[in-house]
C-alpha cells in the first residue's frame, strides 16, 4: 500500500510537471551544537563538508573545555582559582590574554577581561541578579585592571606561566566565540569548504557566498524588540565576513523599574549607558582570521561601552592601516548609522522604523 | 425485498469511478501543484497556533514540541523534516515518514500538531543568519 | 420507527458485523500507508450497503449509528467517534441517493459510498485540526476509494447472491 501511495504520488506529481531543480550544492552538513550557553549552527558545504563541520564542533568544544568560567577544571577556572599565583596553561588561553591586554589597550580599558568579579557581583555569571551597592562596586573595581595579567616568561616561552593579580579575576565571555569563529577558518581551509554560514550564537562567520552565488544575508536584530526573531534593524550582505553583534537587550535584568543589562563598562561598574542600542561589528575572515575573528568579538563589547561619538572616532583612528573593521550602530533614539564600508551593503529594514545615516571617512576628517 | 440491487456492473458504474477519479485528478492538481523542494519553511502549529517556524535551509537537528499531552520531536534537515518520536497515541505523525515538499504536512490529530511544510523557490531576501 | 423482533434481531446482528469488520481492518491499518489519523478501509460499509437494500435507509441509519458509538465506546476515543460518524454518514448520504432509481449496481454505489466516506474523514480531520492541511491526502484517498470501494462492491454482490434463495430480503 506504502507503494501504490509512492507510486501515486510520483505519476501525480510528474504530471503537475514540478520536479525542482536540482541543487549544485547538495554536499552540504549541518549540525546544531549547543556549547558556550548558547545554540550554535554550523553549515558547511562541499565534498569534505562533514569532517569540516564535525571538526568546527571538535574546535568549539576544546575551547570550551580550556576557556570556560563554569567548567572547574579549565585553564581560566584553575587561574581564577589560583589567587595570583602562576599556573601553566595552553596556548589558546595565552593567545587570548595577550590579545585581550592589546585590545585592552587599544580600547583604554572599554573593553576588559578582568571586569569578571564586578558582573559576578551584578549576578550575570550566575543568573542570580541583583543591584550591588556603591562600596561594594569601588572595592572590585580595584581589582579591574588587564595589565595586572603578567604572561611571566613571555609569548615564545617554553614554560607557559601566567597569573593575574591578587583577587583578580578573568572572563573571556566577551572574545571567546570571536576566536572560536577564527580558528573556525583554519578548518574551512584545510577541508577546502567553499562556502559556509556559521553562527555561534550571534557571532557570525560567512565562508564564500551563498549557494547562489550572491552574498550571504545576515540580519541583524531589532534591539527594541529582541523577543521577535523576526524583527530586523536591517541586512548586511557579506562574503568572507565575520560579524557580531553586542547590546544590551541580550542579558538583562530588572529591579524597581529599572533594567540592567550584562555590559558592564569597566570604568564605572555599571552597566554601560552609552546611548548605543547595539554595535554590530564586521570584519573580512580571509586573512588573519583569527585575529579579526577575535577583534570583532571584543570590539562589539568596547564599542557599545564608548557610545556613538568614541566609537565612530575609533573607527576613523583605524582606517590608515591596521584590522580594517566596519560598523551598524543602533541608537536608542532609533537612528541607525552605517560606517562608510558597509553603506551599500546595508539595507535598513522598512518595518524597523529607524532611520538611516551613513558616515564615511573622508566627509568626516 | 425493497430494491433488488443490481449485481452485475453497469456504464453508470464506470461513470460513477470516473467521477471519482476525476475528482481526485482535481483536487491533486490544486494541492500538489508547484510543491517545492527548495527553499522550504516548516510551519509548526499546535491547536491552531503557529509555535515555531524553522527554515530549511539551514536547518539542522532536532527540536521537541509539546502538543497537548504529547511530546513529539521533530528531526529538521536542508531535505525535509520527520516526526522522529512521538508518545501519541497511534503514531500517524511518525509513520508519515519525511516531507520534502511544500504543500505536504505531518499531522498528528491526538496533539492537534500539524508540521506543514510551506515554501517555495528560495526566497533571495531570505536571512541566512542573524546576529544579537 | 416500530421494529418487528426479526427486524431488531436482524440490526443487531449486522451491527455486531459492522463491529466485526471494523476491528478486522484495524488489523490492516489505512493509515500506514496514508497517514491521515483516523483514516480507514471502510470494511464496515459493507454492512451499510446491505442493511441499505435489505432493510431500508432508516434502520441502517440506525445500524450506523449503533456502530460508531459502540466502535468509540470500545476504543474509548471521542475523536474516533467523530471520524467515523462523519465518514459513516457521509458515505450513508452518498449510497442512498445513488441507489435510488436502480440505476447503479452495487459496484457503483460501494464506489460513490467509499469515496464519500473518505470524504467525510478528511473533512473531520479539517475540522478537528482547523487546517485545510489533510486535504492534501484526499486525491490519495479518492484513487484508494476505487479499490475499496469495488470490493466491497465485490463482497455485498457475493452476499446478495448467496442469500438471494433466502427470504432475508423480503425485509
Amino acid at each position: 500500500m506504502k507503494r501504490l501511495t509512492a507510486y501515486v504520488l510520483g505519476i501525480s506529481l510528474l504530471l503537475a510537471g514540478c520536479g525542482g531543480p536540482v541543487d549544485p550544492d547538495k554536499a552540504q552538513e549541518s549540525i546544531q551544537v549547543i556549547a558556550m550557553d548558547t545554540a550554535m549552527l554550523i553549515t558547511t558545504y562541499g565534498e569534505r563538508s562533514p569532517a569540516a563541520a564535525y571538526a568546527a564542533e571538535d574546535i568549539i568544544r576544546d575551547l570550551e573545555d580550556c576557556l570556560s568560567r563554569t567548567i572547574e577544571t579549565s585553564d581560566v577556572s584553575r587561574l581564577n582559582a589560583a589567587g595570583g599565583e602562576a599556573v601553566e596553561v595552553g596556548e589558546d588561553l595565552r593567545f587570548l590574554l595577550r590579545e585581550a591586554a592589546r585590545l585592552s589597550a587599544e580600547t583604554k580599558g572599554a573593553f576588559d577581561i578582568t571586569v569578571a568579579p564586578v558582573a559576578s557581583a551584578w549576578g550575570f555569571t550566575t543568573d542570580s541578579f541583583r543591584v550591588p551597592s556603591q562600596e561594594e562596586l569601588d572595592t572590585l573595581l580595584k581589582l579591574v585592571d588587564y595589565s595586572a595579567v603578567y604572561d611571566r616568561d613571555g609569548p615564545s616561552a617554553d614554560s607557559p606561566a601566567v597569573s593575574l593579580g591578587p583577587g583578580q579575576s578573568i572572563d573571556l565571555g566577551a572574545i571567546v566565540k570571536g576566536y572560536a569563529a577564527g580558528k573556525i577558518v583554519g578548518i574551512l581551509r584545510e577541508y577546502e569548504v567553499p562556502r559556509a554560514n556559521i553562527n555561534l550564537g550571534g557571532n557570525v562567520l560567512v565562508w564564500g557566498s551563498r549557494p547562489d552565488g550572491t552574498p550571504w544575508r545576515v540580519g541583524i536584530q531589532d534591539p527594541a524588540r529582541p523577543d521577535d526573531k523576526n524583527a530586523l534593524a536591517g541586512v548586511l550582505e557579506l562574503t568572507d565576513s565575520f560579524a557580531v553583534t553586542s547590546g544590551g537587550y541580550q542579558r538583562y535584568f530588572e529591579e524597581n523599574g529599572k533594567r540592567y543589562h550584562h555590559i558592564i563598562n569597566p570604568a564605572t561598574g555599571y552597566p554601560a549607558d552609552s546611548g548605543l542600542a547595539s554595535v554590530t561589528v564586521a570584519a573580512p575572515a580571509g586573512s588573519q582570521a583569527l585575529w579579526n575573528g577575535t577583534m570583532c568579538d571584543a570590539y562589539s563589547t568596547a564599542l557599545f561601552v564608548m557610545g556613538e561619538e568614541k566609537a565612530l572616532d575609533f573607527w576613523r583612528d583605524h582606517q590608515d592601516g591596521g584590522s580594517p573593521f566596519e560598523l551598524v550602530l543602533v541608537t536608542e533614539d532609533s537612528r541607525v548609522i552605517v560606517t562608510g564600508g558597509l553603506a551599500d551593503r546595508f539595507t535598513l529594514d522598512e518595518n524597523s522604523g529607524y532611520t538611516c545615516e551613513t558616515v564615511s571617512y573622508e566627509t568626516a576628517s | 425485498m425493497r430494491q433488488p440491487p443490481k449485481l452485475r456492473p453497469t456504464l453508470w458504474d464506470f461513470l460513477t469511478a470516473l467521477c471519482v477519479a476525476a475528482l481526485a485528478v482535481i483536487v491533486a492538481v490544486f494541492q500538489w501543484r508547484g510543491g517545492q523542494t527548495q527553499g522550504l519553511t516548516a510551519v509548526v502549529s499546535v491547536d491552531g497556533a503557529e509555535v515555531d517556524r524553522v527554515f530549511l535551509g539551514y536547518a539542522a537537528g532536532e527540536k521537541t514540541y509539546q502538543a497537548g499531552d504529547y511530546t513529539l520531536t521533530v528531526e529538521y534537515d536542508q531535505d525535509g523534516a520527520q516526526v522522529l518520536a512521538s508518545d501519541c497515541p497511534t503514531r500517524d505523525c511518525v509513520h508519515t515518514g519525511t516531507i520534502t515538499r511544500s504543500g505536504q504536512s505531518i499531522v498528528c490529530l491526538p496533539g492537534r500538531f500539524i508540521l506543514h511544510l510551506e515554501g517555495g523557490a528560495a526566497d533571495p531576501n531570505a536571512i541566512d543568519a542573524v546576529l544579537g | 420507527m416500530k421494529l418487528t423482533t426479526k427486524q431488531l434481531t436482524l440490526c443487531a446482528l449486522l451491527t455486531a458485523m459492522a463491529l466485526a469488520l471494523s476491528y478486522l481492518e484495524n488489523l490492516f491499518p489505512l493509515s500506514l500507508a496514508i497517514p491521515i489519523p483516523g483514516v480507514k478501509l471502510g470494511l464496515a460499509n459493507i454492512v451499510t450497503l446491505f442493511a441499505l437494500y435489505a432493510l431500508g435507509a432508516e434502520q441502517a441509519l440506525l445500524i450506523l449509528l449503533s456502530r460508531c458509538l459502540l466502535g468509540a465506546l470500545f476504543a474509548g476515543n471521542i475523536n474516533a467517534l467523530f471520524f467515523s460518524l462523519l465518514g459513516g454518514l457521509c458515505a450513508m448520504g452518498a449510497m442512498i441517493v445513488l441507489s435510488r432509481r436502480q440505476v447503479l449496481s452495487v459496484y457503483g454505489v460501494s464506489v460513490g459510498g467509499a469515496a464519500a466516506h473518505n470524504c467525510g474523514q478528511i473533512a473531520a480531520a479539517m475540522l478537528t485540526l482547523g487546517s485545510s492541511a489533510p486535504l492534501y491526502y484526499l486525491p490519495v484517498l479518492l484513487a484508494v476509494s476505487l479499490l475499496t470501494g469495488g470490493l466491497t462492491g465485490l463482497a455485498a454482490a457475493c452476499l446478495f447472491q448467496g442469500l438471494s434463495h433466502t427470504d432475508l430480503m423480503k425485509g
